[in-house]
């Protein structure tokens, strides 16, 4: 059967069908994500990883200005906590913010943003 | 409420059997994926390649998402997809395939079935209902409406200074025919009590986990039952796609993106002031005239975003173009503000001193972009920049120079097209 027939066969199909089965069920799968944080020696790249990837894709850091200074950095990851809920310790907040700066902010280095 | 999560086993969207040949008349059944996949990309970017978009770190890779063509990745969990700009000169309605998207939490509903969906209206109501998809369609004749959706942050990239937030450039925004029932007709059959002030709006989109806020917006009662604003299934003449909201979402004709509440689940007459994170804390604005303060300050009052402000883009000729002098070259681009609708498109070629206005295309409606058009002969040769600005009917024009505020929102300055005569 060749394309147009089947799509005519189909479109008959749809025509009945429509009285019926008026709406279908969607079903979507999400391409492979690809995003990945810089590696680094710095603490904070471990934790990043399991902290940051839990909720969203890496592409929330990567994407923002270099000029991104620590305030925000540091401001951007206690909003995390509270009020979006993200369960990161405290005492490893410092260290995932020195990761984000020196690698996608204001005190990154050539070395620190190497791919 | 939370989504289903089924086991991936496909890379595009699809559809039940029975769907499948019911939606073939629409041209996007099981077998038709691959050649629309295929006949998008000849118009498209590819998938794979990258983009570069204007401003510092503008770096994007351009990807498929179910439903869509290749479109520029801001965030890939959840999807955040920006329309590559050529789109907007390829006709004034944006297809579903291309039209951006954007959530601001990951869990995303990836499976729903319209048989057992449900939609709620609760709270302050003589009678809540519980509503099937069928319900809502019946409920009151259909309505269409041709309209922008503009995200709050679309062009947030282009100030300067630079702030935080979504990179966007100017594609996060997009005009469809939308298909649904006024919001009206659904508050009346449950019947507002005395005394209701707004009404909430919840989507199946939800955190991750933990206990962050879920997103949720409101109108006021007057707005909700101003018969502008819809619960819409339809756009562009089929179903909404998944990223944009299926099977139901929340229209608000010139209103920001963000009150466009998708996989709208819940529907709450509320006696008090909403208070959530998404209206209290969230999406506010300057509380001046232009919304905006100095760069690098912060607003003395704020309020929650409301009506688009007007814009105007030259689509036909974009940077780096060449042009010849001597000849004509055919301009043409797009409008809109909130709906009060576009008056006047004008063109300046000397930065701004004087103005010529364009010619305006038939309108889709007030709430649609409007297309202009106008031939321009440049004479002399070198770098020539081309300004485009917008009239509505109450007088609202675009800055010569970007407002600022600190979460880049609602810019609408003068866009400068650079181009080189030879």
């Amino acid at each position: 059967m060749n394309m147009n027939k089947l799509l005519s066969l189909c479109f008959a199909l749809s025509a009945a069908l429509l009285i019926t089965q008026p709406a279908s069920a969607l079903q979507i799968e999400l391409p492979e994500e690809t995003a990945r944080y810089v590696p680094s020696d710095l603490p904070g790249y471990a934790l990043a990883q399991a902290n940051c990837l839990t909720c969203h894709s890496a592409h929330y850091v990567l994407v923002q200005p270099h000029t991104s200074p620590r305030t925000y950095w540091d401001a951007t990851v206690h909003k995390m906590k509270k009020p979006f809920g993200a369960p990161i310790r405290d005492e490893d907040m410092a260290a995932i913010v020195d990761y984000l700066v020196k690698t996608y902010g204001a005190e990154r280095t050539a070395a620190s943003a190497a791919k | 409420m939370r989504a289903t999560q089924l086991t991936p086993s496909a890379r595009h969207a699809r559809r039940t059997l029975l769907g499948a040949l019911a939606v073939a008349g629409a041209g996007s059944t099981a077998l038709g994926t691959a050649a629309l996949a295929a006949g998008n990309a000849a118009a498209s970017p590819a998938e794979g390649q990258r983009i570069l978009l204007p401003f510092e770190n503008g770096e994007r890779e351009l990807a498929v998402f179910p439903q869509k063509r290749p479109l520029i990745v801001l965030t890939s969990r959840p999807p955040q997809l920006e329309t590559p700009f050529a789109v907007f000169n390829d006709g004034l309605i944006t297809p579903n395939d291309a039209f951006f998207v954007r959530y601001h939490w990951s869990a995303i509903p990836t499976a729903i079935d319209p048989a057992t969906y449900r939609l709620r209206i609760t709270g302050k109501v003589n009678t809540p209902l519980d509503l099937t998809l069928a319900d809502i369609k019946s409920l009151a004749t259909p309505v269409e409406v041709v309209a922008v959706n503009q995200c709050s942050g679309n062009s947030r990239g282009f100030f300067t200074p630079r702030v935080n937030g979504g990179q966007l450039a100017n594609g996060a925004m997009g005009n469809a025919r939308w298909t649904g029932i006024p919001l009206k007709a659904l508050l009346d059959k449950a019947g507002v009590q005395a005394g209701a002030l707004q009404v909430s709006f919840n989507g199946l989109d939800t955190p991750p986990l933990g206990d962050g806020p879920d997103f949720l917006k409101a109108l006021d009662m007057d707005q909700a039952r101003d018969g502008e604003v819809l619960v819409a299934w339809g756009m562009n003449g089929e179903d909404l796609p998944m990223l944009n909201g299926f099977p139901l979402r929340l229209v608000v004709p010139g209103h920001y993106g963000t009150y466009w509440v998708k996989h709208l689940s819940e529907i709450a007459v509320l006696d008090s002031p909403f208070e959530g994170f998404w209206v209290k804390s969230g999406y506010r604005i300057p509380d001046t005239a232009c919304a905006c303060v100095e760069p690098g300050t912060v607003p003395k009052k704020t309020v929650p975003i409301n009506r688009f402000n007007v814009r105007s883009f030259l689509t036909s000729t974009v940077d780096g173009d060449t042009l010849r002098a001597g000849q004509d070259t055919l301009l043409r681009g797009i409008a809109f503000d909130s709906g009060h609708g576009i008056t006047e498109v004008a063109i300046s070629l000397d930065g701004g001193q004087s103005w010529q206005a364009t010619r305006l295309s038939d309108s889709l409606g007030r709430y649609a972009f409007r297309e202009w058009k106008t031939a321009i002969r440049p004479t002399t040769k070198g770098p020539l920049q081309i300004k485009v600005r917008a009239t509505n009917r109450i007088g609202q024009t675009q800055p010569l120079e970007a407002l600022w505020n600190a979460a880049g929102y609602m810019r609408n300055v003068v866009e400068t097209t650079r181009v080189n005569v030879i």
